[in-house]
């Protein structure tokens, strides 16, 4: 089975053999892999050198915690990535971004109003949680549109807030 | 004396505390807000009592609520912890008035250190020097701001005296440039806080952040337990420390005029138990008070470490009116500690903090490890207190060996369910400045980025991409078995066996 998987803005071609052959970008590797416990931690022995690592399961993603680090990975097999490649470019650019709340808090203040021009990287709103003022900006340029909040209001995680048209 | 101390705080401090009070056999009462019902400081405390709702100020703010809880739990001494309540003059006087021990200083020291005109004051007339500046004399014209400006030295700051964030702040060189840039810094910090009032404070240049623990008993000795070099800061907020500084390193001259200076700061406010002077250090050694924190620090650990002395015990010690176990001939720096506080916060997302549940979480151990946490596997971060998950506290016989045992500890740190710094703490562990110990206040905001060292034996995306195929293949293969049920070739019983295993 052919896997297509993406950390990044890198790929990486792994095709699993069996159930302790794998090849990377074409190299050969002896793999052993298995689950300790009931926990998402897994063992992984890679020709000898020895890897421990936490998966787990996110939205689309796989979230990889090795060494201390997060990886963010991406494993489609060939077909979900042509689909994908078919799928995506043309939506992205013309949608309508909705900015949601990525965690509960206070909002203290809103530097754009409706209708505004708004640039990538601009900042459309203060939001307050754990005693930190933290600036959600936008991620390409636009207009703000449907203000659906204002400042001292409280919101909840994932709360639609404004969106960028 | 005491034998029971109500603790007014909440997470890794409060159970910091409650283990100090353990071994000296003193009980405990916690208390908390309805989000901490499940909290550590809550299970380790021989008692405790419900404050109130989430939020600090119907909770862990309540000052009256929590006197009235320190007299029906029987408790006669309040710690305060540091944050919510721990500098408050007035919280402290309550509790004095109300026959409670206050294990902190006297709150006529509070007050003084906490208006930083008036503590400036203070310790200048004791012969502390302080940065050069206008601050504290009220709104000063540009004709006064020019006039005074050769007196506080080039090159120099003009910040906003409403100010903040660096807004309305200009840096000037020379007396050239001094009208136009008073013009455009009132202009900013005007548009910013609807002030255009400004002063001038001289500008220490490559300025290091070196503090001062000091304490001080009621038989009036005060010592100090060496410095912290707390240069690592993100938009003022301290990231990771050091004991000792590797600025000072062996200069014993400068630690020790420091330390006498810092315990002169503290006896001009007739200081009483543990206490912090802040200093910022010029590249040439030049050291300036900037202000005391009249409290317990989160950084306190990384001196116990260096000198032994437990800070907490001897706080309670010296407020139960006992002399200190120590004098200023018993204290020496022995090793390295150095302390990264581990916060809830996604350092590749500009350190937005991450609220959710702790789904797992096994933190490092072995030699020389320490950590300070109020968190458990299944602890929930929420949104109203502050990040910080816990504190890796390691102690090296040399700053590379305390480097490198970080590294190794940060290495071994497994957290799920919320992103945490720990990816920035080892960028931070693999950069040359900072081995070499080359770096100031602006380091982290300047000259750092998170971009991963690919040279870092904790960077390896492709193990990661090979390990999130193999578990990402074994689930669709998972889901596909249970998918197909008449493709099965055996019994429905022997399959429901397997499957049954499988899910174990």
């Amino acid at each position: 089975m052919r896997y297509i998987t993406t950390i990044g803005d890198q790929e990486y071609l792994v095709e699993i053999l069996d159930e302790h052959h794998v090849l990377i970008e074409g190299r050969p590797i002896e793999v052993d892999f298995s689950e300790i416990s009931d926990q998402p931690v897994y063992s992984l022995l890679l020709d000898g050198n020895s890897y421990e690592g936490y998966v787990y399961p996110t939205d689309k993603t796989w979230q990889v915690l090795l060494h201390g680090r997060l990886y963010p990975a991406l494993v489609e097999d060939e077909r979900e990535r042509r689909l994908r490649a078919a799928a995506g470019s043309q939506v992205q650019e013309s949608g309508e971004y909705y900015l949601k709340a990525p965690m509960p808090g206070l909002v203290v203040a809103i530097p754009v109003v409706e209708g505004q021009p708004v640039k990538k990287g601009d900042v459309l709103i203060v939001l307050e949680s754990m005693k930190m003022q933290n600036e959600l900006k936008s991620p390409r340029d636009g207009l703000a549109a449907r203000l659906r909040v204002k400042p001292g209001d409280s919101v909840v995680q994932h709360q639609t807030i404004l969106s960028v048209i | 004396m005491f034998q029971k101390v109500l603790i007014a705080n909440r997470g890794e401090i409060a159970v910091r505390i409650i283990r100090a009070c353990r071994e000296l056999g003193i009980e405990t009462v916690a208390v908390y807000s309805e989000a901490d019902r499940q909290a550590l400081h809550v299970r380790y405390a021989d008692q405790a009592y419900l404050l109130g709702p989430a939020p600090s100020r119907d909770s862990y703010l309540r000052g009256e609520k929590i006197i009235e809880i320190a007299h029906k739990s029987g408790a006669s001494a309040i710690h305060p912890g540091y944050g919510f309540l721990a500098e408050r003059a007035d919280f402290a006087q309550a509790c004095i008035d109300e026959g409670l021990a206050f294990i902190g200083p006297k709150p006529s020291s509070i007050a003084a250190m906490g208006d930083k005109a008036v503590a400036r004051a203070t310790v200048s007339s004791a012969g502390v020097p302080v940065v050069p500046g206008t601050e504290g004399q009220g709104s000063l014209g540009d004709d006064d701001l020019l006039a005074l400006a050769p007196q506080v030295g080039f090159p120099l700051l003009i910040k906003a005296s409403a100010g903040g964030g660096g807004k309305g702040m200009r840096e000037v060189r020379s007396m050239e440039e001094m009208p136009g840039l008073i013009h455009s810094a009132r202009r900013e910090a005007e548009a910013a806080f609807g002030d255009g009032n400004v002063y001038l404070e001289k500008l220490v240049e490559a300025a290091r952040h070196i503090e001062i623990q000091v304490l001080a008993d009621q038989l009036g000795d005060t010592i100090y337990l060496g410095e912290r070099e707390c240069s690592l800061q993100r938009r003022h907020q301290k990231l990771l420390e050091e004991s000792p500084s590797p600025f000072i390193d062996d200069d014993e001259d400068l630690r020790s005029r420091m330390g006498q200076v810092a315990v002169r700061a503290a006896q001009s406010v007739g200081y009483l138990n543990a206490g912090t002077i802040e200093f910022l250090v010029d590249k040439d050694k030049n050291f300036y008070f900037l202000e005391m924190n009249t409290r317990l620090q989160v950084e306190h650990p990384v001196t116990e470490m260096v000198t032994g002395v437990d800070i907490v015990k001897e706080q309670i010690r010296i407020a139960r009116g006992r002399p200190m176990r120590y004098t200023q001939d018993h204290i020496h720096l022995n090793g390295w500690a150095i302390e990264c506080r581990i916060n809830a916060e996604d350092p590749y997302n500009d350190f937005l903090p991450s609220t959710g549940q702790i789904t797992h979480i096994l933190m490092p151990t072995g030699p020389g490890v320490r950590i300070d946490t109020g968190v458990y596997p299944g602890f929930e971060i929420s949104p109203y207190y502050d990040s910080l998950i816990s504190k890796v506290i390691v102690w090296g016989e040399t700053r590379a060996e305390a480097i490198l045992r970080m590294r190794r500890a940060l290495e071994e740190y497994k957290l799920v369910g919320v992103r945490t710094n720990i990816p920035f703490h080892q960028n931070l562990m693999d950069s040359f400045r900072f081995f070499g110990g080359q770096f100031d206040t602006r380091f982290i905001e300047e000259r750092f980025s998170m971009e991963p060292a690919t040279n870092s034996r904790a960077y390896n995306p492709e193990v990661a991409a090979i390990l999130a195929t193999l578990v990402a293949h074994r689930q669709t293969r998972l889901a596909a078995n249970i998918v197909q049920r008449g493709a099965r070739d055996t019994s429905n019983w022997k399959w429901l066996g397997r499957w049954e295993r499988l899910q174990r």
